[in-house]
């Protein structure tokens, strides 16, 4: 297989990189400027929609139809909220993006802005890049000082404003009405929806929540065109009704037991095995792979005999994952207890679950409290049917829950259970000898709260 | 309730810096988090009065900048914390390669719990849910400096510099 | 004419009509539980316990296309061709996963909670709950913390139905409550120094499903199935609002409002909600009785009203002195039953308290300051009758001074101190004074006779408030021994047989006077807008 080429990554590594002189020398800003001299928003919204750029924060929903769900003729203002939370477990390519190649992102974002006419935009950075934020802000005032934000942006008559916005430490913040509720002072519950943001979001005006990554791309689609993006990676499959296809470069997170633990850009479509052997250089000390997250942990777990699932929009869901989420590939080797693995994704979303609906505050609770008894050696094999029962109940996709969290919750459980059921009875057999049939209810164990 | 100049907590220049966020958004309630990120910086905490200072500023009501602040986990309310807050991260890829018994062994040598804060004012020790940088796994996040492939050794050679 | 399919029937809605699934589905007989949906407040769907299969159904080929997942019937909109299935095996396993889920860390201490028995997460745990416990046992009782005066809260029992926030957010616009920390761990409460202390605080304890928030005033006072529910109205102010009395053999424990979307929503002011404590007062007055100087004598029902009646025959000129505390059936009676002796028989709108001004909360709900519920009814009847309305200022400058007026039955019923000694002493001389009364005053000293007045519960009949509304009601408890109520007494007095019927005399007012003609008909549960056939001029405030 071919080298590809970085184009998303092409100025990472580059001294200075995150600087406007180093990125302007590199051809920074010319995306920016064909599209205002040459392009109305609509016809910017056509192109980004051409192109099938899908959404890369984690749901994959087709970009360019997100923008035009904007209603036509708004008298304005719209809002474009920059979603630089990224905390989803195994993910860390927004914040080299913004580290090192800020102005892409700026690009993108001002781009976008036009394309949708927003006037204002949120830049919304969690809290813990502290470098990505010194940067991102320097570079927002450079671009001011170059006349790239402001009053009537390179002479088009677009006029723009960014501001950044710091979050603090919430995984929820991340959810679409969850960072608008934060960036609106209030406490991250995700809202209801319908409406959606696109009608009614930020201050309740019409709103398009895009992520780092996929703002990175439309700088790439403005620079270098459709065809271009299209060109790489995997085409809609004739058996899914309404399939977008998964095109263009993807920014793949590897990290975990790998020799080679990075960011790496690559078509979609890239397979796990090729993903783990060819850019993270295998796992260290010959071990044998044993299970691998597909896209970070929300999107559940492959066995070692799944490695060929190719990480697009379609495959993981083909392998019993919840999707490609954002194809954040965590290695785990033989030497790891699934157990404890779920243990740590129980205690994860417990922590996170912004505690809004029932069936996510309380089974994400409830799972933590049943995967710390079985931790303790307290087990019983009816926990596990009660841990697949929370997994199969709660979620937006069935319905039950107002936001995807739950899925994500959801998602590590069955597949940790199912693809691993006999670790699990084993594990509870051998710590729980005497109790691991009971099925009556047992008393609470006393719990030692961290925090 | 108003506050007296003499129980006041934020600094006229806190104050200046809160006002400056209120023409970004349209609404005051959206300078709350900025608001709590300026008094943080400044304080380390923020102290109930300071909430209720805040609460002034931007039209609201101390339990409306309350609501917010409890949500996030993340400020502190009782007294400052460290000059350095350090943040190990626990989340799957850290947790895979041993931050957990980083931390522990942090926690041991400095005799305080996650969250506690060193007699001496000089460090706070936090878990953090996943800190987007698992290539540098299990990473610890200490003020501005992200601290890579954390070892009990490399953790004690930080800790050394730290009481120098 | 939209038509909503749920569980199969067909339910014709109005092409205006704005409901949701729950709205729509009870319309069908059908109840929905829910926790956090409420009427009055925003929809935030957080509860999951309305979960129900939704669908549409083609206009044209009448097919079903359900949407496969399960949706809130609180945020689903009812119009034409929406498919509710609200008894499906996924519907009841849903409503059992939120059950269970809300018991997992509920302490469950049922037995000393005050909500047993009129609790929704006891309802439907045996409605739609599971029949076992799976999950672990942690038997504790509910931390308590205290939010204000009149309300306090027992932490660990909350279901995060977030009503009560909403309520203080939306309704009262205080926002004293908040919710706290993330997650599980989430509570709620208020900020140190700012308690919960609104005029309508009382109402997050109606709002609470549970037996999360308790009402300090209330607590551990009397279980929910010992006490009777009777509507009435409340007397506090002029906006009338609709409410229940939770008495228990004849001893209220708690007031609580009834929706009346003509009026006060769903909602109640403290100051009403709490406003009964006179009526158990022991200082009441207790017994009629008859005073000559310092003498007093105790006098039985069965001969007074016959002693009432010569007494005031014999003393020639007379005046009634209505108070707004009377029904307008009782200002009626009286009115006449004066009239009866003497047809020139002054009839004198009593004192009206005001205290303060009118307050407005957003959306709408009023507390007027004007607190007592019933003087434009009862200045209605005065002139209707009399073809004028005298006041109570006006008696005392000009008709009392004058010695024309010999005979003089004043009544009150006011809960506070409504007259001091210095106009009480305008009233010495009078050859009868008759004083109805719930408390002694300057006035019953001086009087003739002392009556004691019936409290407003223990009245049966009709309230006009500050909108024109009449509400009709019965007695919510019985009297104490020694009082005749003031309707059953000039019942008697005017020569009716039998027992009291205050429908019958608000017959009489509809008819008689046009103000009232709107009455004629049954009196709806919520009232009826006299203003529907208010003449032209008749009729002023």
């Amino acid at each position: 297989m071919a080298a590809f080429e970085p184009v998303l990554l092409a100025n990472v590594g580059k001294p200075d990189s995150y600087t406007l002189s180093a990125y302007e020398a590199s051809g920074g800003y010319q995306g920016l400027r064909k599209v205002l001299q040459t392009m109305s928003p609509d016809q910017v919204k056509d192109l980004v929609k051409s192109s099938g750029l899908r959404g890369r924060g984690g749901a994959g929903f087709p970009t360019g139809l997100k923008w035009t769900f904007l209603p036509a003729n708004h008298p304005g203002p719209i809002y474009f909220c920059l979603n630089a939370d990224e905390s989803e477990p195994g993910t860390f390519n927004n914040r080299i993006l913004m580290e090192s190649d800020p102005h892409q992102v700026l690009e993108g974002l001002i781009i976008s802005c036009f394309a949708t006419k927003a006037s204002t935009a949120y830049f919304y950075m969690r809290y813990e890049f502290p470098t990505a934020w010194d940067r991102v802000n320097a570079a927002i005032a450079d671009c001011y000082r170059a006349g790239y934000l402001g009053s009537n942006i390179l002479g088009s008559g677009f006029s723009l404003n960014v501001y950044t916005h710091r979050g603090a430490a919430a995984y929820i913040c991340g959810e679409e009405t969850g960072l608008i509720e934060s960036l609106e002072g209030k406490r991250a519950w995700p809202r209801i929806k319908p409406p959606f943001p696109a009608v009614e979001g930020v201050f309740r005006k019409p709103t398009v929540v895009n992520n780092v990554e996929t703002a990175a791309c439309v700088t790439q689609i403005a620079t270098r065109g459709v065809e271009w993006f299209k060109s790489m990676g995997v085409p809609p499959d004739p058996k899914i009704p309404r399939d977008a296809g998964s095109y263009g470069p993807k920014l793949y997170c590897l990290s975990g037991h790998v020799n080679r633990p990075g960011c790496y850009e690559a078509p979609l479509g890239l397979t796990v095995r090729e993903l783990i052997d060819t850019y993270g250089g295998g796992v260290p000390q010959g071990r044998k792979v044993k299970a691998v997250i597909p896209g970070g942990i929300s999107m559940g777990l492959l066995t070692a005999e799944e490695l060929d699932c190719p990480l697009d929009f379609n495959g993981p869901g083909r392998y019993g994952c919840l999707g490609l989420g954002t194809a954040a590939v965590v290695v785990m080797d033989e030497t790891v207890s699934m157990v404890d693995f779920l243990h740590n994704s129980c205690q994860f979303f417990a922590h996170e679950s912004c505690g809004q609906c029932t069936p996510c505050r309380e089974g994400t609770s409830w799972s933590l409290g049943l995967m710390k008894r079985i931790m303790a050696g307290q087990g019983r094999l009816k926990d596990l049917d009660l841990l697949l029962e929370i997994g199969d109940t709660i979620g937006i996709i069935p319905g039950t829950t107002i936001c995807g969290l739950a899925d994500g919750a959801a998602w590590p459980i069955k597949n940790a259970i199912r693809k691993f059921r006999g670790e699990f009875e084993e594990y509870i057999r051998r710590t729980n000898p005497a109790g691991w049939m009971k099925t009556d209810p047992v008393p609470a164990m006393k719990l030692v709260e961290l925090h | 309730m108003t506050t007296t100049k003499s129980k006041r907590v934020l600094t006229d220049e806190m104050i200046a810096q809160i006002r400056e966020f209120i023409p970004r958004y349209p609404s005051k309630q959206a300078v709350t988090l900025p608001a709590l990120h300026v008094v943080n910086d400044h304080l380390r905490y923020v102290p109930l009065q300071a909430v209720v200072e805040i609460a002034e500023i931007l039209e609201l009501r101390p339990a409306d900048v309350q609501d917010t602040l409890s949500f996030y986990g993340f400020f502190k309310q009782d007294k400052p914390h460290g000059r350095v807050r350090a943040w190990v991260c626990r989340s799957v890829s850290c947790h895979l390669l041993g931050a957990d018994q980083v931390l522990e062994h942090m926690c041991q040598r400095l005799q305080i719990r996650p969250g506690e804060t060193t007699s001496d004012g000089s460090l706070t020790l936090e878990f953090a849910e996943c800190l987007g940088a698992c290539e540098h796994a299990p990473c610890m996040l200490a003020g501005k400096d992200l601290h890579s492939r954390l070892t009990p050794k490399t953790a004690d050679e930080f800790l050394d510099k730290l009481i120098q | 004419m939209a038509t909503v399919i749920v569980d199969g029937n067909e339910i014709e809605i109005g092409d205006q009509a704005r409901l949701n699934g729950i709205q729509v589905a009870r319309l069908a007989g059908v109840e929905i539980p829910h926790y956090c949906w409420h009427p009055g407040l925003s929809v935030v769907a957080s509860c999951r316990m309305c979960l129900v299969e939704t669908g549409r159904r083609d206009p044209k080929t009448g097919q079903i296309q359900m949407t496969g997942k399960l949706s809130p019937a609180c945020q689903t909109p009812a119009t034409d061709g929406t498919v509710f299935v609200t008894n499906s095996p996924n519907v009841k396993n849903a409503r059992e996963m939120v059950e269970e889920d809300l018991l997992l860390r509920h302490p469950v201490d049922c037995p000393i909670c005050d909500k047993a028995g009129e609790c929704s997460l006891q309802d439907y745990h045996f409605q739609h709950g599971r029949a076992e416990r799976r999950a672990d046992i942690k038997p504790f009782t509910s931390r308590r913390q205290v939010l204000g005066d009149s309300v306090t809260l027992f932490v660990d029992r909350c279901v995060m139905c977030t009503r009560c926030v909403r309520f203080c957010r939306e309704i009262v616009g205080t926002g004293e409550l908040m919710i706290a920390n993330r997650g599980a761990h989430e509570e709620i409460a208020v900020f140190p120094g700012f308690p919960l202390e609104n005029p309508l605080a009382g109402n997050v304890v109606d709002l609470c499903p549970v037996g999360a928030l308790g009402d300090v005033d209330f607590l551990y006072s009397q279980r929910a199935w010992f006490m009777d529910s009777n509507s009435h109205v409340c007397a506090g102010c002029s906006t009338g609002c609709s409410i229940r009395v939770d008495e228990n053999q004849d001893r209220i424990y708690r007031l609580k409002p009834r929706e009346n979307p003509h009026i006060n929503q769903w909602w109640m002011c403290d100051e009403g909600r709490y406003g009964w404590k006179h009526v158990h007062d022991p200082a009441r007055i207790a017994f009629p009785r008859r005073q000559d100087g310092a003498s007093r004598q105790d006098v039985d029902w069965s001969q007074l009203p016959a002693e009432l009646d010569r007494a005031l025959r014999k003393a020639g000129r007379l005046a009634a002195v209505l108070s707004p505390f009377l029904t307008v059936e009782e200002a009626y009676l009286l009115a006449q039953y004066v009239r009866g002796i003497d047809p020139q028989a002054l009839l004198v709108l009593g004192p009206t308290p005001v205290t303060g001004e009118d307050v407005t909360f957003p959306h709408g709900f009023r507390i007027h300051a004007e607190k007592c519920p019933n003087r434009r009814g009862v200045m209605q009847v005065v002139a209707g009758v009399a073809g004028e309305v005298i006041s109570w200022e006006d008696l005392l400058a000009q008709h009392l001074s004058t010695g024309d007026i010999r005979g003089v039955w004043v009544t009150a019923g006011n809960p506070s101190p409504w007259i001091d000694d210095t106009v009480a002493a305008q009233f010495e001389g009078l050859q009868t004074l008759v004083v109805q009364d719930l408390f002694e005053s300057g006035l019953t000293a001086r009087a003739n006779y002392v009556l004691p007045a019936a409290a407003w519960v223990e009245r049966e009949g009709s309230f006009v408030n500050f909108a024109d509304r009449l509400q009709s009601f019965r007695w919510a408890i019985r009297a104490p021994a020694g009082v005749k109520v003031e309707g059953p007494l000039w019942w008697q007095l005017t020569g009716r047989q039998g027992l009291y019927q205050a429908r019958q005399v608000l017959d009489d007012v509809a008819r008689a006077i046009v103000y009232f003609s709107a009455a004629c008909g049954p009196v709806p549960e919520q009232g009826i807008d006299l203003k529907i056939n208010q003449l032209a001029g008749v009729g002023q405030t």
